[in-house]
């Protein structure tokens, strides 16, 4: 019975220690007086240095605001679980359109503070406020306001122009002019075949999700854009959206044929070299894929270059796409004043300026002269009087089982490449899903 | 207190560690799948709305949920003959010939296994890649450029893909087991045989395989749960689900939708039918292929 006993003990001992090792054991910084609030952030392609230099900066002029950083490239899986668990992070930066989807599942249940009145207050240590600094428009799309009622639960962060991407040092000893409209893209497409040289190919179908919208706007205007993010009736039914399907089927012909068995996770840099290779012309990116192509080989006379989305009449504006990260504060975070003081701190000239240093743009005005090389060309891109600016996305609806919106519109261009889909097909799926998230609209 | 009681006493002590750990981490987490199908819930926040069997109602109607139950039962099925039929083979190869390097050949062959899933995507996908990928060279070479195909990229062949993937990973597992089962069974068996004249077949099919039938039938379910684990880590790190979801499979959609989809319980209910699924299927191998146990 001793036996029994000292081994009851020794096992209830082990199981307490096994069940203790599960627990968390993040340490806590800061003494009693000092608030301590937790800051995740997205470790992208500019890296987590420029985290940690900003939150170094805010500690120095903070001395009793202690700070906990979490950067990660797949942050979703690490803060995802605390969460669940009941422990947020007090701001979190991580945009929208992200496969793991974490912005919109506190968007649709109603998880995020609002912060309408942040735009109001002065930037941290300045006498300007927030609204008046940030650049006109960012703080009016659904990415920012995402219930459509003019309140704001995402502030812009950092924004990148997006467009076609081409080897302009191609172009120019072809002596092939860069087209503005769709029609010169077809005919610059079938001069490029005669010397076997492709005019279209894309990284995944997922990036269309800028192109597309760019071409929205080129086709029907804000309105009619407006109008296809909320969901409105018979929406792909109109003209200007056939027109817009239309052309991604006529671009079809055009694109490389090893697109789309490369347009997946792991070979989507090879359709991303058959730029860098004078194989393709262009295709859709963002100026970030400069720094990810940086040691890629590539031809003698590559050079990047970014144009607008061609518009589909002579004359017509052209868009292009902003692409824009946003930073935002849990509704169940504890240091929610904290949470704000340091967004506004976030445009101030110290953060804004150390954030340029790592490559990273915010919508501040005046930013952009700023920027050398070729960054300037990129983000000069709506210097260009017929070249205009596109932002937004989808307005939020309650999560309908099996209906995504994004899958059906652009995971369908494999289809439409392949061939084994009509545009029909794709107009009604589309039309489809748009009715089934109308009804789910917040 | 009398020694039977002490006895039974003490058995319950040294099981009660082991038995609370498989119900805090395998009954409650299940059951609590079950309770969760049953509600709309986006993962995150406290409000989750009872809905019922509403999800199970949507899923009968997601034809896309549909396609990846197609995907994996054709995976189940092709990865498990396949395989097997491979994995017997070289077995018996290795066991009763005379091979020479059958040490070398178990350990290449074994390779495979012990790779990450990820490594063995960026090997597929190199040998899949359109225009450098090893398969489409080595065709043009036999001068065979007909069978050339995009194979990532075509809707209709890249599950196959994804299947022969799986098979060179599964092949060498399973050999192993075969191999000692096959190694078990006494020469005498053989020589009998030999002296009959009988064939190498006729062999394989009346001593062999009677007499490892209880090991292949304990393979078959492995199959069955190995290929449902495995496709989903092969699909999301080479495929992504596409062309267009047409390589997407039970586990991925059901993370794509409870993750991407903010429907945590709409996942749930798919990680449900996948358990029923699971389960039945398994039953239903093993009833199928019951026999009588042959001993030697």
């Amino acid at each position: 019975m001793i036996k029994a006993s000292v081994l009851f003990s020794m096992s209830t001992v082990l199981l307490a220690v096994g069940l203790v090792a599960c627990g968390n054991d993040e340490a806590t910084t800061g003494s009693e007086e000092s608030t301590t609030f937790h800051v995740a952030a997205l470790e992208s392609g500019y890296g987590s240095e420029m985290w940690e230099d900003v939150i170094e900066a805010y500690g120095a002029a903070n001395e009793d605001v202690t700070v906990k950083l979490t950067t990660e490239s797949n942050l979703e899986e690490v803060i995802r679980p605390s969460m669940q668990a009941g422990d947020y992070p007090d701001v979190v930066l991580l945009a929208m359109n992200r496969e793991e989807a974490l912005t919109e599942t506190l968007v649709r249940e109603n998880g995020l503070e609002n912060i309408t009145e942040v735009l109001n207050r002065n930037v941290y240590g300045e006498e300007q406020s927030v609204e008046d600094k940030l650049i006109d428009g960012f703080t009016e799309t659904f990415a920012t306001n995402p219930y459509a009622d003019g309140e704001t639960y995402l502030a812009p962060m950092f924004y990148s122009p997006t467009g076609l991407f081409y080897n302009v040092g191609l172009l120019e000893e072809k002596g092939w002019d860069v087209p503005e409209t769709w029609d010169e893209m077809w005919e610059l497409g079938d001069k490029a075949q005669e010397e076997g040289i492709w005019l279209f190919t894309y990284a995944t179908a997922s990036y269309f999700d800028t192109l597309l919208g760019s071409m929205l706007y080129a086709s029907g205007g804000t309105d009619f854009y407006n109008s296809v993010m909320m969901y409105e009736e018979g929406v792909w039914e109109k003209t200007e959206a056939k027109q817009v399907l239309e052309t991604i089927q006529q671009l079809a012909d055009y694109t490389h044929p090893d697109t789309v068995a490369n347009a997946n996770p792991n070979d989507f840099r090879r359709n991303q070299q058959l730029i860098l290779n004078n194989e393709a012309l262009f295709m859709p990116n963002g100026t970030w894929v400069e720094g990810e192509m940086e040691d890629a080989p590539r031809e003698d006379n590559f050079e990047w270059g970014m144009m607008p989305v061609p518009s589909f009449g002579e004359g017509e504006d052209r868009y292009a796409f902003s692409f824009f990260e946003q930073i935002w504060v849990p509704s169940a975070a504890e240091n929610k004043d904290t949470a704000k003081e340091f967004i506004t701190y976030m445009y101030s000239e110290e953060a804004a300026s150390i954030f340029l240093d790592h490559g990273a743009v915010q919508p501040i005005e005046g930013i952009t002269d700023e920027l050398e090389g070729a960054r300037q060309v990129y983000y000069g891109v709506y210097d260009d009087e017929n070249v205009l600016p596109a932002m937004g996305t989808f307005v939020s609806t309650e999560p309908v089982p099996g209906v995504s919106m994004s899958e059906t519109l652009y995971g369908s261009i494999d289809s439409i490449m392949n061939d084994t889909m009509t545009v029909e097909q794709w107009q009604n799926k589309i039309q489809e899903a748009n009715d089934q998230l109308k009804q789910a609209v917040e | 207190m009398t020694d039977t009681k002490s006895r039974n006493l003490f058995i319950l002590l040294c099981l009660a560690p082991a038995l609370i750990m498989f119900v805090l981490f395998m009954v409650i987490p299940t059951a609590e799948i079950f309770r969760m199908s049953l509600y709309q819930w986006g993962g995150l926040s406290g409000s989750q709305h009872f809905i019922g069997l509403d999800n199970f109602r949507s899923l009968w109607n997601d034809m896309n949920f549909i396609r990846s139950v197609q995907n994996s039962i054709l995976l189940i099925v092709v990865v498990a003959l396949i395989t097997i039929v491979f994995a017997l083979f070289i077995a018996s190869v290795l066991v009763r010939e005379d091979t020479r390097g059958s040490t070398f050949f178990r350990i290449v062959f074994y390779i495979p296994n012990i790779l990450s899933i990820v490594v063995i995507a960026g090997i597929f996908s190199a040998i899949y890649s359109p225009s450098t990928g090893l398969l489409n060279s080595f065709l043009d070479l036999l001068q065979l450029e007909g069978l050339q195909r995009r194979w990532l990229g075509n809707e209709t062949i890249v599950i196959y893909s994804v299947a022969a993937a799986l098979i060179w990973q599964a092949t060498g597992y399973y050999m192993v087991m075969y191999l000692s089962s096959i190694a078990s069974i006494p020469s005498s068996y053989y020589e009998a045989a030999s002296l009959e004249g009988i064939s190498r077949f006729k062999e394989f099919t009346s001593i062999t395989l009677p007499l490892i039938w209880s090991t292949i039938r304990t393979t078959l379910t492995f199959y069955i749960i190995s290929t449902v684990n495995l496709s989903f880590l092969l699909v999301t790190a080479m495929t992504g689900g596409g062309p267009n979801r047409s390589s997407e499979v039970f586990l991925s959609y059901m993370y794509n939708q409870a993750y991407g989809n903010s429907s945590y319980g709409y996942g749930m209910a798919i990680a449900v039918v996948v358990f029923i699924f699971l389960f039945s299927i398994s039953a239903i191998v093993s009833s199928i292929t019951k026999r009588d146990v042959l001993e030697y």
